[in-house]
């Protein structure tokens, strides 16, 4: 869905400051970037466009998560 | 939170089961569905959180376009700046996805400045401020040749132009910080309040002048990149006593049937081209016919190039003035009139840009096309702050906005000069940054209370304290499920518009306050939340005060426009009692003063 994939990530967080949405977070362990809030990607291609390795792979389909109020 | 591989492997039969059965809660949380309605695991330490103060004169919030010429003018003016900004210089709000910039040339253009707000004010049916109409015209050259010589024009993402005169200037720019509050104490500004989603803190700015350049909002709705723009600075400055405007008008932006969340995918590749420059060309583009095209026969709505089969038809709806009605644009063109003519409000990319070719929609925008992708967000510059005088100045002294922060009302109710979005934010935001730098030399050092910290600082962290509480996805949900179907805002009718403000004040007297954050990610979206619940709310009983139908605002009970009643702008305000509260402004005239604007 939305963002898929980062994959030859070299750290450099660009993706992670270029998001809008606040969908890509740095993994302190690895030092790379993960895709940690995906139900929140606007599919706007900012983090692709942003990245200098071209690492990321967006999909154009969103499935939007079905959330229940009383659990 | 859950994937969609998770949710995807739950069969709708097990998901009743789950539902249903006593252990439904256990179950479903530990498939991964998120919950409405839970207990909070925070992933941070709330008490053991940092608080950091930071002082300037200037205040600037927000890095879009209208961010970069507030920072730099007011700079350039002798203040002392410090810019935050949600996102990232040059890639948050509508900025980045806005290709084309109008560019006013005395030298070449056919038209006056005179004719050229003249043509404005006809398509916009009196609902502009000649003013601001005026005043981006005659300052878009200058901002134009600016962006010029910082690269601009030279790459299709903007951080890095953007960079370049903020970096020369030694301007601070702090970026991942959600500002919540604007604090005002003796009748004015005195700073700004959030937290920091990086640094996990609360941030506290004293400041002379506060200049917000926040963007306008919508209900994070799916196709439209605006997921991040949620009415902040405008919902900021109306608790603190703003009088805030333009929540009737409405954005018609349509999206893509198929795909329909896809915001790149929707303007082709758009996103991915250089911006430009564009000259004269007034439109009275509303979106509003193509939804109620979709409302009268039903959706989707077939868009095509120029002589595409259309065969629908429909009578009524909302009105275009014959100058600008495309369908007499083409009948003096050819015989490929028809009375159900390809919509065209959808046909600019986000924050105006490049006029699309000739009689089709922009490349990738051809296809089914649904409704409502940008629900949720007014007609550009025509909603946020009221402005009390030509230099982007609010009515709480020392407070100013810029771009879509402010209601200019430069091009009114309905879309205008193709481009002008971009160009006016520009325009606005010089004006404003120069304005506050002036305000700032008659103002002392400012020092905010530890009280009044302390109080704000319990207001943000709220959140991520409460034992248990409503997900902001869960309440985020629930509040496009009221607010996005056509027959809410799009189409409007009282009947239905009581009905869904009945839901939206249920949310907010019983969901707002209950919003739960399990860490700063949440923290953020709680805030977010919080502020289209406002934002509801307004265009609820704004919509439901206007009766009549004008420009974007278009009202099935109401069709005509009427002209003797509602020749005025709606501007809301807090009461002295918390309550909101609205006003009429005369067309041309200043708030509360009987002025007249020219």
């Amino acid at each position: 869905m939305a963002i898929e994939s980062i994959n030859g990530c070299i750290g450099c967080e660009e993706c992670i400051k270029s998001c809008p949405t606040d969908v890509i977070r740095l993994d302190p362990k690895t030092k790379k970037a993960v895709i940690t809030f995906p139900e929140d990607c606007q599919i706007c291609h900012l983090c692709r466009l942003y990245c200098p390795v071209d690492a990321i792979t967006l999909t154009p389909e969103k499935t939007i998560p079905v959330i229940v109020s009383w659990g | 939170m859950s994937s969609s591989k998770e949710n995807k492997s739950i069969s709708r039969r097990n998901f009743i089961a789950l539902a249903g059965g006593a252990a439904g809660a256990v179950a479903l949380a530990s498939m991964g569905l998120p919950m409405g309605w839970a207990e909070n695991s925070p992933e941070v330490d709330v008490e053991a959180l940092g608080l950091d103060k930071f002082s300037t004169d200037v205040l600037v919030i927000g890095s879009g376009m209208a961010g970069l010429f507030a920072a730099v003018k007011a700079h350039d003016a002798g203040a002392k700046v410090m810019m935050v900004s949600k996102g990232r210089l040059g890639s948050s709000g509508q900025t980045p996805f806005a290709k084309g910039i109008f560019a006013y040339d005395h030298s070449n253009e056919k038209l006056s400045i005179d004719e050229f707000v003249a043509k404005v004010s006809r398509s916009a049916m009196g609902s502009n401020n000649e003013v601001y109409t005026r005043q981006m015209a005659e300052h878009s050259m200058a901002r134009v040749n600016e962006l010029k010589s910082w690269g601009f024009f030279d790459s299709a993402v903007y951080h890095k132009s953007f960079s370049k005169p903020i970096e020369e200037r030694n301007i601070p720019v702090q970026e991942r910080i959600v500002v919540t509050h604007l604090i005002k104490e003796d009748e004015k500004i005195v700073g700004a309040a959030g937290f920091s989603t990086n640094e996990q803190k609360v941030i506290i700015y004293e400041a002379k002048s506060v200049i917000l350049c926040t963007g306008a909002g919508g209900f994070k709705p799916n196709g439209f990149p605006i997921g991040d723009l949620t009415h902040d600075g405008t919902i900021m400055a109306y608790n603190i006593g703003a009088k805030v405007t333009g929540k009737e008008w409405n954005d018609g932006h349509p999206g893509k049937s198929e795909n329909a969340a896809a915001s790149y995918d929707g303007w082709g590749n758009m996103f991915e081209q250089k911006p430009s420059t564009v000259s004269i060309e007034v439109h009275h583009d509303l979106g509003v016919d193509l939804n109620y095209m979709a409302y009268t026969s039903g959706n989707p709505v077939k868009m095509g190039g120029p002589g595409s089969e259309n065969k629908t038809t429909v009578s009524g709806g909302p009105y275009t003035p014959a100058e600008f009605d495309r369908k007499n644009a083409q009948q003096n063109q050819g015989p490929q009139s028809e009375e159900g003519r390809p919509p065209r409000g959808g046909s600019k990319p986000p924050g105006g840009g490049k006029p699309p070719k000739e009689g089709g929609g922009p490349p990738g925008m051809d296809g089914d096309r649904v409704g409502g992708s940008s629900a949720g967000m007014a007609i550009h510059k025509s909603e946020g702050l009221v402005p009390i005088n030509d230099q982007c100045e609010s009515n709480i002294p020392g407070l100013y906005a810029a771009g879509d922060a402010l209601g200019s009302y430069m091009s009114g109710g309905i879309y205008t000069q193709i481009g002008s979005s971009l160009a006016g934010s520009a325009v606005q935001g010089g004006v404003a940054g120069k304005a506050a730098a002036k305000y700032c030399k008659q103002v002392g050092n400012i020092k905010i209370s530890d009280p009044k910290i302390n109080e704000i600082q319990e207001e943000i962290l709220a959140p991520l304290k409460r034992e248990a509480g409503y997900s902001p996805a869960y309440v985020t949900q629930t509040l496009q499920g009221i607010m996005i179907p056509n027959f809410i805002l799009y189409i409007k009718k009282e009947s239905l518009m009581k009905g869904a403000l009945a839901y939206i004040e249920e949310l907010r007297d019983h969901h707002m306050g209950m919003l739960r954050a399990a860490n700063f990610h949440e923290l953020r979206l709680a805030h977010e939340t919080a502020n289209m619940i406002v934002s509801a709310e307004m265009k609820l009983k704004a919509s439901l005060m206007r009766k009549e139908s004008r420009c974007s605002h278009y009202r099935l009970d109401y069709p005509e426009m009427d002209n003797e009643n509602w020749q005025a702008w709606i501007n809301i305000f807090k009461g002295e009692d918390g309550s909101m509260q609205f006003e009429k402004q005369p067309f041309g005239q200043w708030p509360n003063e009987g002025v007249d604007i020219i």
